[in-house]
């Protein structure tokens, strides 16, 4: 290889004298994306936008970057901190800029890559565009894109990142999004208690942690469906409406009336750490949630069929002691790889 | 591996800077294009916040904001071959209150004879890679043409007040885009050119696009304020208006 690389210089020198410089290419080695054995394909188009070490590197450096709102301090990583799966720890929902106050919990960052929609709404269609609601909200980043060009732009260590990590050298939005894309996509929680067992890598469950996915299975499993925990889909689990917020959920987004209160089934991987729960954080422990499933469904128009029992009441009938085993078994999802990972840490 | 990519990209460049002019197939040129845009009621000129116009549904209306994304345009010769004009350059603003706005100025088209025109209305989300599609965002968020809690345009804006028999005035507001996936009003735009276009490396030349604005009401479908005077997020009527708007351009003039 390396003589066939000579020969090609050689020729290069004899086509034609021409006393230009050598042409010598940016170091940015492509970074392995890989699918864990037990994973489904991604959704997220790879070879669109195949991650490099300094796409990644420019990726993290604008999650973790307060310049990217309006205030200078609230970055990305303001609410998506690593040791709580990236979630804004005990915070019932996200704080923004000059103390603002959004309307819903901040939800984990994980396995990006395999989503096929974003937010709670399903408000945005692809993982490069994610960025831009956090970003242009008011009560969260409230900053525009414009704005955050002219930063960068004066900032040197940034003009040298983005010639380094995209082909056109360019500080644009395009680049902006891919980059954090390619930080965001090479987040793989794969690596807890569960995943080892699945790929029969040698990890057993407790008997607790196996009754608990048994029970796991019947009463969870339809929604909270596959390797990653959810099926995607918008659904009405049958919380009460908070009048403080009044979310509308899923209807935000296509307007149609079947559609209200619906909010995107949560993948469960690291549940353990991501309290509180609810698109608005409402349930401060994994107890709680169970309790409203067994107890605190209210029954509205769109509420999920499946809680609508034969007998009129409403709910999955849990007993006290399959709520203890169905945590333990929660609790096998948690992945301490990923939480510790310095690949995505701010320090 | 790549780069011995990159020194074979720069052995091809040097060797083709250096070929000789020999005759063979003629060197492919490039000339410019105006698109003029003129958003008209009754044939007339639009006047913002002042002058009213009258819909089917016998609404007395005033317009206080118009603007609307023209995207993706594409030429289409008489033997259907296509010029796409760079996807990643081909997002545009009309803004009736930006008198610059309203002229796109082309360039880099590859000389020829074209008899019809294609444009997206609004911007088309569902295809990736996003094509510079983000880069338009600065453009947008200037205008109020982003949304706000959700990632996306609006593809139109139509603002301003109404009356119904000499009542008192209310506003309006329609703003149409896509949201998620199940609304997707992006629509493609083909329009014949009266007479054939002559894109040349020498001269300048324009096609005049007339915009009834008055379509947006009434078109294919009718909408009365009265029912829905703030179209937004709408499943019903957003796809109405959106089908409305497709039918609202023509070529009225091309001048080579």
């Amino acid at each position: 290889m390396k003589i066939f690389s000579y020969i090609v210089i050689i020729l290069i020198g004899a086509s034609c004298s021409s006393d230009k410089e050598d042409y010598v290419p940016i170091e940015n080695a492509a970074l392995q994306f890989t699918v864990p054995a037990n994973f489904p394909e991604p959704s997220y188009n790879v070879s669109l936008n195949p991650p490099t070490e300094k796409g990644f590197e420019l990726g993290k450096k604008l999650f973790y970057d307060g310049r990217l709102s309006s205030d200078g301090v609230i970055s990305c990583g303001f609410c998506h901190i690593q040791d709580f799966a990236f979630t804004h720890h005990t915070h019932i929902v996200s704080h923004g800029v000059g103390g603002a106050l959004g309307t819903r919990n901040a939800q984990p960052l994980h396995n990006m890559a395999f989503m096929k929609e974003f937010t709670w709404d399903g408000a945005a269609r692809h993982l490069d565009l994610q960025p831009i609601i956090p970003i242009t909200a008011e009560v969260e980043m409230n900053e525009t894109f414009s704005g955050i060009v002219k930063k960068l732009e004066d900032q040197p260590e940034y003009v040298k990142l983005f010639a380094e990590a995209f082909e056109d050298q360019k500080i644009n939005p395009d680049n902006i999004l891919k980059a954090l894309s390619q930080f965001m996509i090479m987040m793989i929680s794969a690596n807890t208690k569960y995943d080892k067992i699945e790929r029969n890598e040698g990890s057993v469950f407790t008997q607790e942690e196996a009754s608990g996915f048994e029970l796991f299975k019947s009463k969870c499993a339809s929604c909270h469906q596959g390797t990653l925990f959810t099926d995607q889909s918008y659904r009405n689990n049958g919380l009460a409406i908070d009048p403080q917020y009044n979310d509308i959920g899923r209807n935000r987004v296509t307007g149609l009336a079947e559609d209200l209160h619906k909010f995107k089934v949560p993948s469960l991987r690291n549940i353990e750490l991501t309290f509180p729960y609810m698109h608005d954080g409402r349930l401060k422990t994994l107890n709680d949630v169970l309790d409203h499933y067994s107890d605190g469904v209210v029954n509205s128009e769109t509420l999920e069929p499946t809680f609508k029992r034969q007998d009129g009441t409403l709910g999955i009938p849990m007993t006290a002691e399959e709520k203890l085993q169905i945590i333990a078994f929660l609790k096998t999802l948690t992945d301490d790889d990923f939480l510790n990972d310095d690949r995505f840490s701010e320090f | 591996m790549k780069k011995i990519a990159y020194i074979l990209l720069t052995f091809l460049v040097i060797v083709l800077s250096c070929k000789n002019d020999d005759g063979g197939t003629p060197e492919p040129t490039f000339g410019t294009l105006a698109l003029d845009f003129k958003n008209t009621i009754n044939a007339t000129g639009i006047e913002l916040g002042t002058d009213s116009y009258t819909n089917a549904s016998n609404e007395v209306y005033t317009i206080s904001e118009l603007k609307y994304i023209i995207s993706n345009i594409v030429l289409i010769k008489a033997n259907g071959e296509e010029f796409v004009y760079p996807v990643d350059r081909s997002y545009f603003l009309i803004n009736e209150e930006v008198v610059a706005s309203k002229k796109i100025n082309l360039a880099d088209i590859s000389s020829g004879e074209y008899t019809k025109i294609k444009f997206g209305f609004g911007v088309d989300q569902s295809k990736y890679p996003l094509n510079g599609m983000t880069n338009f965002i600065p453009t947008a968020e200037e205008s109020g043409m982003l949304w706000s809690w959700s990632a996306g345009y609006k593809f139109i804006k139509f603002e301003g007040s109404y009356t119904v028999n000499g009542g008192t005035p209310a506003d309006f507001l329609i703003h149409v885009g896509s949201h998620g996936t199940t609304l997707d009003n992006y629509k493609e735009i083909t329009l014949d050119l009266p007479t054939a276009l002559t894109i040349t490396e020498s001269a300048s030349p324009e096609v005049a696009i007339n915009v009834d604005i008055a379509k947006i009401f009434d078109g294919i479908n009718t909408h009365s304020l009265v029912t829905k005077s703030d179209v937004q997020v709408d499943p019903v009527n957003a796809p109405l208006i959106a089908e409305n708007i497709t039918a609202m351009f023509t070529v009225t003039a091309v001048s080579n």
